[in-house]
């Protein structure tokens, strides 16, 4: 296996800009950490959960799908060779759940060229980021699986570099990497998981909802009282890595001529499943909750689950930042509270 | 389409051939396929439904009337109702516009085969059962007795209306109309909501098969009185509406329970909703 020295893992980022987009975790001039165009001046090695999970970069907030002149239609898939430094554990499993969703039965190319042309690199995470982390429940960290090319283990001064595929290897020909006994990186390895995997506690809450909802086994009143606080923000729809609803849209510039584009949509609002007459399938704020919650705890697909627990990725960020207070773990909370 | 796998949301081109008003506000459109080829290469069957793609305005899921028997034309009837189907409106003879599909899983013909088949129809909900009905009545050695339930809100409002005389003629449909109301006393039928039919023919419940389309108060009361007669679930169709805004399982707008209307439906069997709070 290879290693890296902390201090060189810049260099190696450099290098990979040569022939990919290279995205990584950076710092903003304001302290903001987030996920952009690696430069050398704004890259870091020090931060958290990401605010945002990977997926715009396969599926875009907004997305031209086609551009429209003379009332032709014109399709326009745009796709770059990406490396994605430094994701989480749940944020891999989020795009492969997405993957699976976006490819299977009807491929949706847009979202599968981009998905093809990029490469995976996953930070395994010591412990929880924050007091939201619920990997370990959701079988999605901290430690990837699957799906990744690169899964970097932090040994404090160095990286230890878990190839998962032939992509991976690629991308390590060349760089500041040195060679690591491939028994010795295997019991630091597994002694880096053991410990992650008991620094982040397991919520039991989160299975329990699981069986009480697959029994019909839940106080309806309950989707009544968080309907009564959601603000209708859809913020918890694009926070989540497994959630890829969208709606499409015109913009007619001229007649004739414009684009036809795609954005992100989330079921929590009321225009989401009205139909043009008028009638509403799901009319009222609770049965849209419960859509939410439900399509990640009980109508999940069993294909796209990929080897985790459910729908939900357990990266905790619906209960960061809905402002009423109704993440994931809220709802499982209050499903089995009584 | 180039070297990469293709498009799911590809459109293709269709130019109206004729329009054909119905009632206020819904009209019949009968379509050809711009790029010179038959409907028989689309490949549609009884049930299934097509995007119309009006650029500026955008998408809407519009059901298949004409069944794949009568390939000449395609038909679509459409009710008057958002902006795309406005712009439709607002279009003539020759004019084109775009459309994907067909999408959907459409009416189980090979397991309706062996039945008699029971079809009722609430409103505009006649639109897709009647590629059904046609299908049937083009292929009538397949299947056994027809019957059709329809009913309207008044008499004013009778899609497909000459169609629909015409059947007084035939031996191999029995047809029974209804409507909710009928304040001039023009109606020569029955008056009532549409489950009020049911009490006026005699049904054998275990050779029917129910098929049903509708505005979705209907389902829950037709429901209680096919299974107070005695059908099994297992012969309980239904066509369900929702907002099919992708057609290919993606956007995710349609979905019931862990169902996508447009890609599992919109016909399901009644064994496969049953559970499914928010289906009906």
């Amino acid at each position: 296996m290879k290693t890296i020295a902390k201090k060189d893992v810049k260099a190696l980022l450099s290098l990979w800009t040569k022939e990919y987009h290279v995205l990584a975790p950076c710092r903003t001039a304001r302290g903001d950490f987030i996920f952009a165009d690696f430069s050398e001046e704004s890259f870091t090695l020090d931060y958290k959960k990401p605010p945002l999970p990977p997926k715009s970069v396969f599926l875009p907030h907004t997305e031209v799908i086609f551009t429209v002149e003379n009332g032709q239609f014109k399709e326009t898939v745009t796709a770059h060779n990406v490396v994605l430094f430094g994701i989480r554990s749940c944020d891999m499993m989020g795009i492969l759940q997405c993957t699976s969703f976006m490819t299977r039965d009807r491929n949706d190319i847009y979202y599968s060229t981009k998905n093809a042309m990029a490469r995976t690199v996953v930070m395994a995470c010591p412990g929880p980021q924050n007091e939201t982390c619920f990997c370990t429940t959701t079988f999605s960290g901290p430690v990837a699986h699957k799906g990744f090319d690169l899964l970097f283990y932090d040994m404090g001064e160095s990286f230890i570099i878990q190839t998962g595929s032939k992509r991976g290897e690629d991308i390590l020909m060349s760089g500041p990497l040195s060679d690591i006994d491939n028994a010795v990186a295997r019991r630091k390895i597994e002694a880096f998981t053991k410990q992650a995997v008991e620094n982040i506690p397991v919520v039991d809450e989160i299975t329990e909802a699981m069986t009480r909802l697959e029994s019909g086994n839940v106080d309806e009143k309950i989707w009544e009282h968080f309907g009564q606080k959601c603000i209708v923000c859809g913020g918890c729809a694009f926070v989540c890595p497994t959630c890829t609803c969208f709606n499409v849209y015109d913009h007619e510039s001229s007649p004739g001529h414009g684009i036809r584009a795609r954005a992100w949509d989330a079921c929590l609002y009321g225009g989401f499943t009205r139909e043009a007459s008028g009638h509403n399938p799901r009319a009222t704020q609770a049965s849209r909750l419960q859509r939410r919650h439900e399509h990640k705890l009980l109508y999940y697909n069993d294909t796209d689950v990929q080897g985790g627990l459910c729908g939900c990725v357990g990266c905790g960020r619906c209960s960061d930042y809905c402002p009423v207070r109704i993440g994931t773990l809220e709802v499982a909370k209050a499903l089995v509270s009584n | 389409m180039g070297d990469h796998p293709s498009n799911i949301y590809e459109l293709r081109p269709v130019s109206i051939i004729r329009t054909l008003p119905q009632i206020k506000d819904h009209m019949l459109f009968q379509l050809k396929l711009e790029d010179g080829t038959t409907w028989d290469s689309f490949g549609h069957q009884p049930g299934q439904f097509i995007e119309v793609s009006i650029f500026g305005k955008g998408e809407a899921p519009i059901s298949i009337s004409s069944p794949p028997t009568r390939c000449d034309t395609l038909e679509i009837c459409v009710r008057r109702t958002g902006r795309v189907t406005n712009a439709l409106f607002d279009m003539g003879r020759g004019s084109t516009f775009h459309i994907r599909g067909p999408y959907g899983r459409g009416f189980p013909i090979e397991n309706l085969k062996r039945y008699k088949l029971l079809l009722i129809a609430g409103g505009l909900g006649l639109a897709p059962l009647r590629s059904l009905l046609l299908y049937a009545l083009d292929r009538k050695d397949d299947f056994e007795d027809i019957i059709l339930m329809y009913g309207t809100n008044n008499p004013d409002n009778v899609l497909f209306k000459y169609e629909l005389l015409s059947f007084f003629d035939r031996d191999d449909i029995k047809y029974l109309y209804s409507v909710d109301r009928d304040e001039e006393g023009i109606w020569k039928q029955y008056v009532g909501v549409v489950t009020g039919l049911f009490d006026r023919t005699t049904l054998s419940s275990d050779d029917t098969c129910a098929v049903m389309c509708g505005p979705p108060i209907m389902y829950r009361f037709v429901l209680q009185k096919l299974i107070h007669l005695g059908f099994s679930k297992e012969h309980i169709y239904m066509s369900l509406e929702r907002m099919m805004k992708c057609g290919v399982g993606k956007c995710g707008h349609c979905a019931i329970g862990d169902r996508y209307c447009c890609m599992d439906g919109p016909v399901f069997p009644y064994t496969e909703i049953e559970n499914i709070k928010e289906a009906i």
